[in-house]
């Protein structure tokens, strides 16, 4: 993954002065690089919280790196929902869906944004980031179910919303079905996640193989949820925006490596305690 | 080994049987002659309404009874009947009263157009005989005197053809122990979910074990091989099986067999194979569970591709200037992980393809092929060429975010995503051909029928 924003501003209210410029200029092409990983450290099942650079280590390649900062709590969320709107999704999934939806919203904070991705046969942007929750969630309730499933285009999809403007962005993908009609390969999408700052995580409903969303959410540092029925959907919306928010945000600049190809990633606590995050970074092309 | 027929468009079951009882037997036999006798192809009326209303059970049979008229067509003095099914290697013996044969004889001497014939004047078959299976032998005695011995062949296949296209038939319970007759299972896939396994009653089977038996004038045995209506059947049908995704390995299996060096069906075979990879196919037939002693004829999504390859390899090479062959070659290449060999063939494509259609499906593969060789600026040139000839669709859309998103061109990646949703908003409609190209090589389904059924219509015979 590879970052390009100012790490000379490292401030949160910084990063929102950059995305506010980008909506009409993209700021990429910045010289200075920064990688940045999001980072949920547990003790005993138990968020860990009050960490400071000194607390991490992160190896690149196995080459020590010298973490620059860390943050809790204090960017925005992009939150990109990223939705199977297939014919199957049709009844009591898609009041589940809807629920649950909302739920989240209801949870965002001031400062964060939403938006939302559907997917049918094609993929269509219902509603994009905003601050206004209320307007993703009438987006959310116009959307209507019909024909395939273009979750591997939709995935994509959400992944590009969801850095189209600096924060911590973080896109949930719902799917009951298996990828019927996308254009994009796998493979092709799995590789921009690698390059992504997006952590996903997914949930995947019924009896499918979820390969693409096992794999997906493992190279952001997401998660994966399995499950059988839509009724504990909200639950799960939920939890997911709880564990988000309990993640670090670690920022350090590559030092003694390789500029191209895949970075492996480990990161570790000093103190102890379960540490998930992605496992590395594609840079390059 | 049971088959099982995969059907990716909703199947609608037929509304149970009418209240009246279908015809059992010997009785059953006849009312099938009849049916053929009224039948009009290319529509479903009420002789094929009929026919489709037969439970699974009762075509099962009749393909059995159906197997032995032809065998009496062919030789009336034959007492025993030997049967083999599809599929099957054992044959089974079918045996009749006296009573059950003598009628089975008189029908056959009237679907064969031999009533006058030797076998037939011994066995007085024209007493028996009513007034519509009299018209039906003469029909079949005049298509005799124009060298056609294969009339009653050739309108059974059609009527079951029709059935087969224009209704789903009955469906059953599967039943694994029933070995009376063949078994054929369909599996409906909805959104990549497989459901509803069912046994079906087969008239494919029995349309393509009556022109198993077409034989050219003055021949002894059997040579479908060597009959172009065969070979049309056996192209149109596929085709229409491939286009309305209903499909079954068997009917182009079969077709192979007959027509080993035919193009058409090679490529019709090729295409359907490399749909077979597709993980709408793959992915429910993996996750569907079925009863003990069915199986799928389905390979991996890999094994799929190499048998696509090899079909299709057949067929450019008997037919060079083929575009569509090379570009369907192509994207299998380029599937199993051969973008040189892939681009290659795309390239020659394109040189013979003018249709607009093939030529946006070629440039999408092309561009697909250049970036998994790492030319990103040809693969860039060929999607924006695609989105060109296509301005609604997304796909090319997609595949230039996801290139520039490789490249690390973020501002590029994502101006193509907008691009991507702004044609999702419009209210025209954003058709995307690519959604269509797994049915795109039968898109001349319905014409093929048509030409095959002509004759058989506007013959002066009816």
């Amino acid at each position: 993954m590879r970052s390009r924003f100012l790490v000379g501003a490292l401030a949160a209210a910084s990063l929102g002065v950059i995305a506010g410029a980008q909506t009409q200029s993209p700021s990429f092409s910045t010289k200075i690089e920064a990688i940045r990983v999001d980072v949920l450290v547990t003790d005993r099942g138990q968020p860990v919280r009050g960490l400071g650079p000194a607390d991490f280590e992160i190896l690149d390649n196995g080459v020590l790196q010298q973490v620059d900062l860390v943050s809790f709590e204090q960017i925005p969320l992009n939150v990109v929902l990223a939705l199977d709107m297939s014919e199957s999704v049709a009844g009591e999934r898609l009041d589940h869906l809807r629920a649950a939806g909302h739920a989240l919203l209801a949870g965002l904070k001031k400062d964060d944004q939403a938006a939302l991705v559907t997917f049918r046969s094609d993929v269509t942007l219902d509603a994009d980031l905003s601050g206004n929750p209320r307007v993703v969630r009438d987006a959310l309730d116009r959307a209507e179910p019909a024909g395939e499933t273009a979750l591997v285009d939709g995935a994509y999809a959400g992944m590009a919303v969801g850095e189209s403007d600096v924060g911590r962005a973080l896109l949930i993908v719902f799917s009951d079905g298996l990828d019927t009609s996308s254009w994009l390969l796998p493979d092709s999408v799995l590789e921009t996640a690698r390059r992504s700052d997006v952590v996903a995580y997914a949930v995947s409903v019924g009896r499918v193989k979820t390969e693409f969303l096992r794999d997906l959410t493992s190279f952001t540092g997401g998660r994966l949820f399995e499950v059988e029925k839509t009724a504990n959907l909200q639950a799960i919306f939920l939890s997911v925006l709880e564990e988000f928010r309990q993640r670090y945000l670690v920022s350090y600049t590559p030092r003694g490596v390789a500029k191209d190809g895949w970075h492996r990633l480990t990161v570790r606590v000093k103190r102890g305690g379960i540490v998930k995050a992605r496992p590395g970074y594609l840079a390059g092309s | 080994m049971r088959r099982v027929l995969l059907s990716a468009a909703l199947v609608l079951l037929t509304t149970a049987a009418a209240a009246q009882q279908p015809p059992t037997g010997v009785a059953r036999v006849e009312a099938w002659l009849k049916a053929v006798l009224a039948h009009e192809p290319g529509t479903l009326d009420d002789a094929a309404e009929q026919v489709a209303e037969w439970p699974t059970s009762s075509v099962r049979k009749l393909w059995i009874d159906v197997n032995g008229l032809v065998l009496l067509m062919r030789n009336p003095r034959i007492g025993r009947f030997d049967i083999r099914q599809p599929g099957q290697r054992t044959v089974q013996q079918v045996r009749y009263t006296a009573s059950e044969l003598r009628r089975m004889r008189a029908l056959a001497c009237a679907a064969g157009g031999g009533l006058h014939e030797p076998g037939c004047e011994g066995v007085n078959a024209l007493k028996e005989l009513d007034a519509d299976l009299r018209r039906l032998a003469l029909l079949a005695e005049e298509a005799r005197r124009q060298g056609d011995e294969n009339y009653i062949l050739r309108r059974g296949a059609l009527l079951h053809t029709d059935i087969g296209m224009r209704t789903t038939g009955a469906a059953d319970p599967v039943d694994p122990g029933n070995s009376l007759g063949p078994q054929r299972l369909r599996m409906t896939i909805n959104d990549g979910l497989g459901d509803n396994l069912r046994s079906s009653a087969p008239h494919w089977d029995v349309a393509r074990m009556l022109l198993d038996q077409v034989r050219p004038a003055g021949v002894e045995k059997p040579a479908p091989g060597r009959d172009e209506m065969v070979r049309r059947w056996y192209r149109a049908t596929a085709a229409w099986m491939e286009l309305r995704e209903d499909y079954e390995t068997l009917h182009v299996d079969r077709a192979q067999q007959i027509f080993p060096d035919d193009p058409d069906i090679l490529f019709l075979s090729g295409c359907l194979h490399e749909t077979y990879a597709a993980s709408f196919i793959q992915a429910p037939v993996q996750s569907m569970v079925v009863p003990s002693g069915v199986v799928f004829d389905l390979k991996s999504d890999r094994g799929e591709l190499h048998q696509a390859e090899g079909l299709l390899r057949r067929v450019v090479a008997l037919k060079p200037d083929f575009g569509e062959g090379r570009l369907h070659l192509g994207r299998v290449l380029l599937l199993l992980g051969k973008p040189a060999d892939a681009a290659s063939e795309l390239t020659r494509a394109l040189e013979l393809m003018s249709d607009e259609l093939l030529r946006y499906y070629g440039e999408m593969f092309l561009g697909a092929a250049r970036e998994a060789l790492g030319e990103f600026d040809l693969a860039r040139a060929w999607y924006g060429r695609a989105a060109g000839l296509q301005p609604a669709a997304q796909s090319p859309h997609l595949a230039l975010s996801a290139l520039a998103r490789r490249r690390g061109d973020r501002a590029a990646a994502l101006q193509e995503i907008r691009r991507v949703f702004e044609l999702s908003a419009r209210d025209d409609g954003h058709d995307d051909p690519w959604l269509n190209y797994h049915v795109s090589h039968a898109r001349d389904a319905d014409s093929l029928y048509d030409e095959l059924i002509r004759p058989f219509v506007t013959s002066s015979e009816r």
